[in-house]
């Protein structure tokens, strides 16, 4: 039988405000157990850096350095979410068992098949012979960096997904790009490289509909919890809205 | 002196400890599995604690990243911390082939025998890793 899972519903919100839900989100399913999905956008065009990378990397990418900008709790390169889909997927520890490459293979694999009733075909990195890709010439982007498990149309990377593990739970979030953003002219996104732009609410419900099926989960729509947006609001004070998490490294 | 990774206690969560006698403390030298260590793949970055900082049995020490994922890793053990391998964060490469002995991670002088009684031996600890596959 499937087990009860929350969806929080689409929304679009600030760089500090996106990071500290998410981890709030992360701190309840540790406690309560309770799988949660969420989709959300951004309200500004903003960098997102790589919990490892270096602030003065930015310098390597003039076209985004007039941006707002977020660390991630989440490893990988920076993102410049713009005319994207983001996805955060949350579950207790007793439910991500295994290696965590597989938790991406799941999710990717959803998101492909999402993507096919579009019309639009990707594939995991892994499935393409390394030579037939475009060129990579610098890995400060995320969108420029290949891992086995990111999808790709053309060659071009489309999706990409880091995770945070906590004691009891693990946050995996995504970015989908759906089209290329005049702050990183140089990354494609499915719009460009399909002549299509699945709509988002529509992509959004097909995604968490395969991911039900997948994880044997029953979504049940729900919004923020007061004590989820309170935790939010101290997050971003003493975490991600300070300058020592920001300039970390 | 190669560190026999058979007598050593190790956390659910994969940090072994090394306790021995030194200058009259008891001192545990904390790395992670190697179980771990193949189960994280392919580390890129971590961070390890300051000397002096105090650690907690189950508390956080440090962190690693591995295929985008950032985990934590805890401390077995109650103390100070006295010395950090700070050689380590730009070697990973060689954690792979010997987490017991060039893989220390830090030295934690102990304040108390908390924490310890929690600790598996290598029996009790290979048993939980053969049935988490």
């Amino acid at each position: 039988m499937a087990s009860i899972g929350r969806l929080i519903p689409l929304t679009a919100g600030d760089p500090i405000e996106n990071m500290s839900i998410d981890q709030a989100l992360l701190e309840s399913t540790s406690h309560g157990k309770v799988p949660a999905l969420r989709f959300y956008r951004w309200s500004r065009p903003t960098l997102s850096l790589g919990y490892f990378q270096k602030f003065a990397d930015r310098d390597t990418h003039a076209e985004s350095g007039g941006l707002d900008w977020v660390r991630r709790s989440t490893g990988g390169g920076a993102i410049v979410h713009h005319h994207e889909l983001t996805y955060s997927l949350f579950l207790p520890a007793d439910r991500s068992t295994g290696h965590h490459r597989d938790l991406y293979t799941q999710v990717h694999g959803e998101v492909a098949a999402s993507l096919r009733e579009f019309g639009v075909t990707a594939v995991p990195y892994r499935m393409l012979s390394r030579s037939l890709l475009a060129s990579t010439p610098a890995p400060f982007l995320c969108f420029q960096r290949r891992t086995d498990e990111d999808l790709v149309v053309s060659g071009y990377k489309i999706l990409g997904s880091a995770q945070r593990k906590v004691r009891g739970a693990v946050l995996q979030h995504g970015s989908l790009l759906l089209k290329s953003s005049s702050y990183a002219p140089q990354l494609p996104g499915i719009a460009e490289l399909t002549a299509t732009l699945p709509p988002i609410q529509q992509l959004s419900e097909k995604l968490a509909n395969r991911l039900a099926n997948r994880l044997e989960l029953d979504w049940q729509e729900d919004g923020l919890r007061d004590q989820e947006l309170e935790s939010a609001a101290k997050i971003a004070v003493a975490k991600f809205g300070s300058t020592q998490w920001k300039r970390r490294r | 002196m190669t560190r026999d990774e058979s007598k050593l206690l190790y956390a659910a969560t994969h940090e072994w400890a090394a306790i021995e006698e030194e200058g009259g403390d008891r001192v545990a030298t904390i790395g992670i599995s190697g179980f771990a260590i193949e189960q994280l793949n392919d580390l890129v970055y971590m961070d390890l604690p300051e000397v002096g900082r105090s650690v907690a049995p189950g508390e956080e020490f440090g962190e690693v990243e591995s295929v985008k994922a950032v985990s934590p890793m805890y401390s077995p053990v109650a103390g100070e911390v006295l010395e950090v391998h700070t050689e380590l964060p730009d070697q990973l490469e060689k954690l792979n082939d010997d987490p017991f002995n060039f893989g220390w991670m830090i030295k934690v002088r102990l304040s108390s025998d908390e924490g310890i009684d929690q600790l598996l031996d290598h029996a009790a600890y290979q048993k939980q890793c053969a049935e988490s596959q």
